[in-house]
Formats: C-alpha cells, sequence, structure tokens
C-alpha cells in the first residue's frame, strides 16, 4: 500500500465530508444499511417507463452520471445495484474534487430510450447477467458508435465474464474486448493510478476477502474502435460501485473509496475529452 | 457616308475645315462688288419701304430678308474665301509606323481572315496600299511591338507571336528614336488590346508635349459575334493542404445565350471539379463557384476551363491558369477549456484526422491542475495558460472555452487581444457560463478584439439565460468556406435548417460594426457564429455551449459528417492566412522569361515585432535545380520588409526559399514558387479596343481609323501632321453648298411673292 501524500489526504477529508453529507440525505430517504437495493425503491418497477421516478433531471448540467438500464436473465434490476446512493454520493465527492458542472443526482436510462444520446457518458454494473434485447443492442451500439462512453463494473468470475463478454459480441462482433495496459491514458486523466486495485463490496470484505466467486485478480478491459478510440472500459472482478456507496462507512477501507474515486474521475475526464 | 455627303457639298473634307483657318483673299474688283452690293442693299431697302401696294410688313420683311440674303451670299463669293492650310512638305518629313506584333493579331475574326493580314496587303510591299500612299509623302520608319518594341525593316519578317502587348511603351520608344528628325506623326496599327501592367496614358504626356498626333489604325471586331471567355478567377495563393475550396470564376460570352456549357477544374491534367453552368443573355457575366478540395503539396498549376463551342472565334480564352501553393504545413490550435466539457471531446474528434491541424487542448481540472492533450512536449503548457507573448505566439488559432476572464492576468487578456490584433491570430470563443458577459469579458481588452457586443450588466445578474436554438445561416453563412456542411450552397442551407437544436446560455443579440453574422438562431434572435477582422488577424464568437449535440443526437445517422465537416471547416478558416516569423510574398508570381521577379519578406521575431537587422536569404532553384542564394536588404521604407530581385529565362516553377536568421538562431523560413511562363493574356479581351485607340489619337491630335477608312490616312496626315510643313490655300468660292443657297434664295422670294400675289 502507498503511503499517502498531502493530496491524497485532503482527498480524504473532502471525500468524508462529502460522503458524509450525501449519506444523511440519503439516508434520509430510507437506505440505511449495506444492501444491493435501497428499502422502497424496486428496480423492476423502473423498468417501466411510465414510472413517474424515470424522468429527465429537472436541472440543467453539463454532465450527468448515468446509470444505463438494461435487460438482464434470472437477476432482473441488476442495473439498480447500489442505486441511486452511489450515483449521488460518488457525484458529490466529483463536483468537489474537480472543475466540472455536474448534475449530484442520480439520472437513469434505458439503452432503447432515443433520448440516451443525450448523455454520452454511461455506467452499467452487475453485468455477468445481462441479456440484451435487439433494441438494446441498437441502441447501444449506436451510442457508442456516435462518440458515447460507457463504463462496466461490479461482474466477478469466469461465469459472468463468458456471458457479458458473449453479450458485447452481440453489440461489437467486429471489435474484440483487449486488456488495457496500465500506462493507458485514462488512468492519468486526473489521478496517476499505478495499478489495478480490486475493490470489494462492503459484503466481502467483511467476510474476510476482496473476491467474489472465481473472480480473484482484477482486471480493466477495453473496446476500442477502428482508430484506437477507446469506446468501452470494463472494471471487471471488482466493485467501484460499492465503494462509492459506501465511502463514509468507517469500516470500509478508505484506500477502496479513494482508488474507486479516482478511478471514476478518471473515467469522466477521460471521456469527456476523448 | 455623311462624309461624302459633305465633301460633295463643301468640296472637301471635314478634316480640311477642322485643320484649316478660315480667311478671305479679295483683290480690288470684290471690294468694289462689295460697294456695289451694299449700295443695292440699301436701294432694296427702300424700295421696300416705300413701295406698299397689298403687301402687308411682315411680307416685305421677308422678301426683304431673302433679297439681302442671296446680295450676302454673293458678297461672301465676291470676297473670295479661303481655307489657309499647313501642309507637310513631301519626302521631308518623317513618319513612324507602329506595327502589333503580338499573338492577338492572329485572331480570324475579319470573315475568317486573321487580323494580319492587313498589314501584310498594306505594308510588307513597298508599292502598293498604304505604305505606297505614305512613301509617296514621307520617310517611313517601322517598329514592330508586343512586350517589347523593336526597329524593323522587313514589315514581312513579322512573326506575330508576341505575348504581351504594350502599346505605351511602344509609343514611347517609337518617339524617342526619331525625336531628331522632322517628324509628322506616328502611326499604330493594332488591335489595342493592351495588357501592360501600365496603361498607356503616362507614355502620352511626352508625345502630347511635343505635338506630335498619333494615327492609329483599330483591327479586328469590337464585339466577337460567339465567343465564351473564362474572364477572371480569384483564387487564394496559399492553402493549407487538404483545404475545401470554394472559388468564384467569372465567365463572359456572346451568342450562346441559354447554352449549357462545362466549367471543369484541373489540377496537373486531373479533373477535380466539374460543374454544369447556363449562360445568361450576352454581354452578361456569369459567377461560376466552383468547388475543390486541394489534396497535393506544392505550387499546383491549376486550369479553369469552359468546355470549346462550335464556331467560337477564339478558343483560346476558354481557359486560364492559375498558380496556387498547398502547403504541407501543421497549424497549431490551442483549445482552453476551464472545465471538463463534451465539446472539447468531440471537436478533437472532428479534427483528429486532419493532419494539417494540430489542436493542442488544456483542460483545467481543478485549481492549478490541468489535463493537457497533444502538446509538443512534457513541459509544453505545464503551467497553465501562456504566460508570454512568445509562448502564446506559437499557435496560430486560439479557443477559448469555458474559462472566465478571472483566470487571465490583466497581462494575460492584452496578450489575447494582442495575439488577434498584432500576431495575427485568429481567435474563437464559445458559448457556457464563463464566456462572453458571462464570464466577465466584458470591458476588457477581449471584448474589444470579439466581434459581438457584451452586456456589461450580465456578469454580476443573478438572472441566468437558456435558450435552445434552431440554427440557420444568414445570406453570408450561405456561402461562407467555414459554413459549408453539404456538396452544395443550397444543401447546405437545408442541412443548417436540419440540424437538431442547440443550447445557449449566453444571449448575444448583436454583432459590431463590420462584423458579419454567419449562423443565427431560427426566430432571428441570436447570432450564433459571427466574426470580424480584427488588426492582423480575426476574431471569431460561437455561444453555443453543445455542438456536439450535431453528432450525438438521436436524429443524426451514426455515419454522419455534418459535426466532423463544420468543425474541421472553422478550425481551418479561423488559422487561414495567420502569418508566421517570415512572410514571402511576390509582386509577381508568373513572370515571361527574362522578367524581374521581385521578392519581399516581411521578418518578425517571436513576439512578432518587425525586425530590421536580420540575416536574410533567398535560395531561388529554377526547374533544372541549378541555385542562387541571394541576400536580401531592408527596403528602410517598412519595418521588417527585405527585398530582393531575379531574373531567369528557364520557364517552369522555381522555388524561393527564403530564411530569416538573427545572432545565429534561425527565426523561421518561408516558401513560395514563382512561374515563368509565356503570357497567355492576348488571347483574353482580345476585341478591338476602339474607345483606347480613339482616345490616342485624339488626345494627341491624331485620328483613328479602322481598315474601310485607312485610304484616306495618307491625305490626311499631310495636312494633321507636325514636322516641315508649307502654307496652302483652298477656295471656298466655288463650294457647291454656296451655289445651292443662292438659288435657294431667288427661288424662295419669287415663290413667296407668287404665293403672296405680289409678283
Amino acid at each position: 500500500m502507498r503511503p499517502l501524500g498531502i493530496g491524497r489526504i485532503a482527498l480524504v477529508v473532502v471525500m468524508l465530508a462529502g460522503v458524509g453529507l450525501a449519506a444523511l440525505r440519503v439516508g434520509a430517504a430510507g437506505g440505511g444499511s449495506p444492501q444491493r437495493r435501497q428499502r422502497g425503491f424496486n428496480a423492476r418497477e423502473l423498468i417501466d417507463q411510465r414510472n413517474p421516478a424515470l424522468k429527465t433531471p429537472a436541472s440543467r448540467h453539463e454532465f450527468y452520471f448515468t446509470r444505463a438500464i438494461y435487460n438482464s436473465g434470472w437477476r432482473g434490476g441488476a442495473w439498480a445495484t447500489d442505486y441511486p446512493k452511489a450515483d449521488r454520493q460518488f457525484m458529490t465527492v466529483v463536483n468537489r474534487l474537480i472543475h466540472i458542472d455536474a448534475s449530484d443526482r442520480e439520472n437513469a436510462i434505458r439503452l432503447d430510450d432515443p433520448r440516451l444520446r443525450k448523455y454520452p457518458f454511461l455506467y452499467a454494473l452487475e453485468v455477468g447477467d445481462i441479456a440484451l434485447t435487439p433494441l438494446e443492442i441498437e441502441g447501444l451500439r449506436d451510442y457508442l458508435m456516435a462518440g458515447g462512453f460507457l463504463v462496466i463494473d461490479d461482474f466477478w468470475g469466469s461465469w459472468e465474464w463468458s456471458n457479458f463478454e458473449a453479450q458485447m459480441r452481440r453489440v461489437f462482433p467486429e471489435y474484440p474486448i483487449v486488456e488495457m495496459s496500465p500506462n493507458h491514458p485514462i488512468f492519468n486523466a486526473v489521478y496517476r493510478l499505478d495499478e489495478i486495485l480490486q475493490v470489494p463490496s462492503i459484503n466481502n470484505y467483511w467476510n474476510g476477502r476482496t473476491w467474489e466467486q472465481d473472480g480473484y485478480v482484477p482486471h480493466a478491459r477495453g473496446i476500442f474502435d477502428e482508430k484506437g478510440r477507446l469506446m468501452v472500459v470494463i472494471n471487471w472482478n471488482t466493485d467501484l460501485g460499492d465503494a462509492w456507496e459506501w465511502a463514509e462507512r468507517p469500516e470500509y477501507p478508505l484506500k477502496f473509496s479513494t482508488f474507486a474515486v479516482e478511478m471514476g474521475i478518471n473515467f469522466i475526464v477521460y471521456a469527456m475529452s476523448h | 457616308m455623311l462624309e461624302s455627303v459633305f465633301e460633295f457639298l463643301f468640296k472637301y473634307r471635314p478634316l480640311i475645315f477642322a485643320e484649316g483657318d478660315f480667311s478671305f483673299r479679295a483683290s480690288w474688283a470684290g471690294y468694289t462688288a462689295l460697294i456695289a452690293a451694299v449700295g443695292a442693299g440699301l436701294l432694296t431697302l427702300r424700295v421696300y419701304a416705300r413701295v406698299r401696294g397689298n403687301s402687308r410688313p411682315l411680307d416685305r420683311a421677308i422678301l426683304t430678308a431673302l433679297r439681302l440674303a442671296a446680295l450676302g451670299v454673293l458678297v461672301f463669293c465676291l470676297l473670295r474665301p479661303v481655307l489657309v492650310l499647313s501642309s507637310v512638305v513631301p519626302q521631308q518629313n518623317f513618319l513612324g509606323v507602329i506595327i502589333d506584333d503580338s499573338r492577338s493579331m492572329q485572331i480570324a475574326d475579319q470573315d475568317g481572315t486573321p487580323r494580319l493580314q492587313f498589314v501584310r496587303d498594306n505594308f510588307e510591299t513597298a508599292e502598293i496600299g498604304l505604305r505606297a500612299a505614305l512613301a509617296d509623302r514621307f520617310a517611313l520608319r517601322f517598329f514592330s511591338f508586343s512586350s517589347e518594341t523593336e526597329r524593323v525593316d522587313a514589315v514581312e519578317e513579322l512573326a506575330y507571336g508576341g505575348t504581351r502587348s504594350r502599346l505605351g511603351q511602344a509609343l514611347e520608344r517609337a518617339h524617342e528614336e526619331l525625336a531628331g528628325v522632322p517628324l509628322s506623326g506616328l502611326v499604330v496599327v493594332t488591335d489595342g488590346a493592351d495588357n501592360a501592367d501600365v496603361g498607356p496614358g503616362e507614355s502620352l504626356m511626352p508625345i502630347r508635349a511635343s505635338g506630335i498626333p498619333v494615327f492609329t489604325i483599330g483591327l479586328g471586331r469590337e464585339e466577337f459575334e460567339r465567343d465564351i471567355q473564362m474572364s477572371r478567377v480569384e483564387i487564394p495563393r496559399r492553402v493549407l493542404k487538404g483545404a475545401a475550396l470554394v472559388v468564384d470564376l467569372v465567365i463572359t460570352h456572346r451568342g450562346y445565350r441559354g447554352e449549357m456549357v462545362t466549367v471543369q477544374v484541373e489540377d496537373d491534367g486531373r479533373i477535380v471539379g466539374t460543374q454544369d453552368v447556363r449562360l445568361p443573355v450576352d454581354g452578361d457575366p456569369e459567377t461560376v463557384r466552383m468547388r475543390f478540395t486541394a489534396q497535393e503539396a506544392g505550387p499546383r498549376l491549376l486550369s479553369f476551363r469552359v468546355s470549346t463551342q462550335p464556331d467560337e472565334m477564339v478558343t483560346q480564352n476558354n481557359v486560364r491558369h492559375s498558380l496556387m501553393v498547398v502547403e504541407e504545413d501543421r497549424k497549431k490550435v490551442l483549445y482552453f477549456e476551464g472545465e471538463p466539457r463534451f465539446e472539447v471531446k468531440f471537436v478533437r474528434r472532428a479534427v483528429a484526422d486532419d493532419e494539417n491541424l494540430q489542436v493542442s487542448v488544456l483542460q483545467r481540472t481543478a485549481e492549478n491542475k490541468f489535463l493537457r492533450l497533444h502538446v509538443d512536449g512534457p513541459d509544453d503548457l505545464a503551467g497553465g495558460f501562456p504566460t508570454t507573448r512568445a509562448e502564446l505566439f506559437r499557435y496560430q488559432g486560439l479557443v477559448l472555452g469555458s474559462i472566465e476572464a478571472n483566470h487571465f492576468t490583466p497581462d494575460q487578456l492584452q496578450m489575447i487581444a494582442d495575439f488577434v490584433n498584432h500576431r495575427g491570430g485568429g481567435l474563437l470563443m464559445l458559448g457556457s457560463q464563463r464566456s462572453f458577459a458571462e464570464g466577465g469579458y466584458a470591458g476588457t481588452p477581449v471584448a474589444d478584439v470579439l466581434p459581438v457586443v457584451l452586456d456589461t450588466g450580465r456578469a454580476d445578474s443573478e438572472e441566468s439565460f437558456f435558450a435552445e436554438v434552431s440554427v440557420e445561416t444568414t445570406r453570408a453563412g450561405a456561402t461562407h468556406a467555414a459554413t459549408q456542411i453539404a456538396e452544395s450552397e443550397q444543401a447546405s442551407v437545408d442541412r443548417w435548417q436540419e440540424l437538431p437544436p442547440v443550447t445557449m446560455v449566453n444571449p448575444i443579440k448583436e454583432v459590431k460594426l463590420g462584423a458579419t453574422t454567419l449562423l443565427r438562431s431560427a426566430a432571428d434572435e441570436f447570432v450564433v457564429l459571427a466574426f470580424q477582422r480584427y488588426g492582423a488577424g480575426k476574431s471569431l464568437a460561437f455561444p453555443v455551449q453543445d455542438s456536439w449535440t450535431w453528432q450525438m443526437h438521436a436524429d443524426i445517422a451514426v455515419d454522419d459528417q455534418t459535426h466532423e465537416t463544420f468543425w474541421r471547416r472553422l478550425v481551418r478558416w479561423l488559422v487561414d492566412g495567420v502569418p508566421d516569423q517570415v512572410v514571402t510574398e511576390l509582386l509577381q508570381d508568373r513572370v515571361e522569361p527574362g522578367e524581374t521577379v521581385t521578392v519581399l519578406a516581411q521578418v518578425s521575431d517571436t513576439n512578432f515585432e518587425e525586425m530590421n537587422n536580420s540575416l536574410v536569404v533567398a535560395t531561388v532553384t529554377d526547374p533544372s535545380g541549378k541555385i542562387l542564394e541571394l541576400p536580401m536588404a531592408w527596403t528602410a521604407e517598412e519595418d521588417g520588409e527585405y527585398r530582393t530581385t531575379f531574373t531567369s529565362t528557364e520557364e517552369g516553377f522555381h522555388e524561393v526559399r527564403v530564411q530569416a536568421s538573427s545572432d545565429g538562431n534561425l527565426l523561421g523560413e518561408d516558401v513560395v514558387y514563382a512561374q515563368v511562363a509565356a503570357s497567355d493574356s492576348e488571347y483574353y479581351d482580345s476585341t478591338m479596343r476602339a474607345p483606347l485607340l480613339q482616345r490616342l489619337a485624339e488626345e494627341t491630335g491624331g485620328r483613328f481609323y479602322t481598315p474601310e477608312t485607312a485610304l484616306s490616312l495618307a491625305d490626311d496626315i499631310q495636312y494633321v501632321g507636325r514636322g516641315v510643313t508649307v502654307a496652302e490655300e483652298r477656295d471656298l468660292w466655288d463650294m457647291p453648298i454656296l451655289l445651292l443657297l443662292l438659288v435657294t434664295l431667288v427661288f424662295s422670294e419669287w415663290g413667296y411673292r407668287r404665293f403672296k400675289g405680289l409678283a
């Protein structure tokens, strides 16, 4: 573990202040315990577009942390894991750490929604069970080919990988998924990250491990277009979302939250400039 | 015909009356007759005053007038009126005959006969034609003229291959050479298609001063019955490789109204643009806008050609060649953003494939923390926005995004203004909450440079503005190169209207005087894209905060290139024409073999201050590879301006590479090209220039002739010419007009009497 420098200490202080405030807000909404889904929040209902909970954010900002709503197999509603606490807490910290005009509210949208392309940054997690419909495949492909950027997070082990990979091959039969070098500029966009940490879910951490299933080694992989432009960054065998969500918990190691925030900020800044 | 009638009535040609002085040569008999006539006149008055009969006073007055008039005509004749003329003494004077030896004399516009045929028929043989008539009276001296003027002994040896017509120079030369002899005049045989750099007006001054008349014989038609001409081509002298060009061509024609013709652009034999054009009414110029891309680097000789039509009288003027230098250069643009914005991503993507543009991004991510992209090295812009002029002036373009004015020091703000005003760079400000008035730029030097008016109250206003606007072109924007986003102007205008709306947070409604609006909101309320020239550079305002919508909107096809096309053209135009530290110019980029090429260079230091003490050398490489090094001297007329000249007889492109250095450090280098080639200007506007030739003649006291009237030239010169002359008198008393007048008056009096019953 690297020693904390001044910059990192400052980052920690800001994070604690930020997530503390965010946690108070989310806690008031009824999300106090470390569960995958927030109490009173039914992810399945959000598939229904007529649900008024899902609407274009009221305020206008340059950046919206946008979460992809996708169809999954037996684990329906997986897209909503950590939602919306992780999104809100993360964006609260982002707004404090960098000069960005970003909404600190969640913003979820379906992959087959024509408004998807209004949000050039997209986040999706728990994709081990993803089962894209033809409309979702078309929507996602057009989104990424037009210039959108997708961050994948929080899926573990070889079984989930094979399913995810198969689904992405339906989106991009021509572009393979490749391992990303730690020297890739995305890992240096704002914070210099020399290694990819395995960020555990809070449950796994409590159980004394950082891994899940047979996902022992974290990987950062990517899908590049024919011009070498990164369209999708895939965080496999790691859970950045949980680190954002539980950053304020004293028992959750700060190093993982710090790393997750730094990775997330790097992704955002990179996606907005490349 | 009128002249013939005049001559019949007045016995002599109008020229005789114009040149002669009127006088009387009455003898004692004539004066006696005058006294008798006066007496007769008085008697007439007395008689008509007394004898009334049944006549009225008016009748008597009329009859008196008629009788007196008749007496007056008689008296006039008896007084022996004469015209006194100055007539040249035969064989005592010289006459210069200057014959046009240029290519335009080969044009066969006289029923298939070339213009030079008149010269052959009238001047090649001494015994016949006009030459014989002139030689009876004058000693003839022949000259030929085209680019140069020379004495000729044998007119039959003229080749009519001259590539230029310098009429003024010809007159001057002939006048100088014949200055020591009694010169009656100069005869110029030409079509008048003068294409010298300077008109003949100045050359006439010494000729006018010495009173030498110039007689002009105009050959050829004043108008061609059927001809199409590529009259004008306007192309930039230098462009960046890959530039999408819009070039204006002007075509004129006669006799092909309503016909469809094809216009083509060729680059080294390869067709790069083609368009069909319907010709307007005769005489009306038609402007054709040709679009093509400058693909190949280096000096390009472009040919602009209109298809030859049946029965065209001149076909050599259907094509024009123009030299354009396509630079393989990489223009640098600094794009400064105050926060992460998607505009950065999509602008970079739009220009990424353009090898001639380098867009370096400096993006503030946190306080004193910047993301630097596509910079020149690890230390480039490491300290943030440039703090010295030398550092900023390395760029040709500057784009300011969402960065507030307070981020800059006062000196940096002034530096940005100087970047445009002094350095000649291009500035583009994008829309955002930290731009324009909202960003606190009102009242700063940057505001002076911008083409739009900033509301000084906006910076402190609590009220935020937001509008979603659809964009359309203005009249200027419909044709401007930067806003062409489709294959044709109309398609481009239509495409702008189809694009999804974008958002603005800077309510700009007014542009400054002299600025041009290219895009506006569909409701004509807001300025969307405007520019102005400012000092040596230009500034643009694009108060849109999310043009990336034109790439990402659901209505835009994934492979649509509209957004990319717009940004590529906009950035290229931003840096177009921005000077470097060494800028070279040729006063003439096309000269004839042996003509002088003048090279001028403007040299500046890294702050773009002019330097007068640099070491400047021009290296000229001719087509065969021979190299000539020429030092360039400061002209002393303008700061930073250096000059040299060279001549070459070898035809082809000559590379002129200018290097400037100071204290052993290279300041910069520039390359231009000179084309040495025979001029093709003889075939353009090659109709006979009657007004010019008439003016030459009138201003010098000479006369203008056509081949049909040229036979009277010899007679006319006798009386109009100068030199050794003698006075000559011509009687006027026996003019037929006088007899006619007398008879008319007498019979009128008789007829009036009969009519009134007074006989």
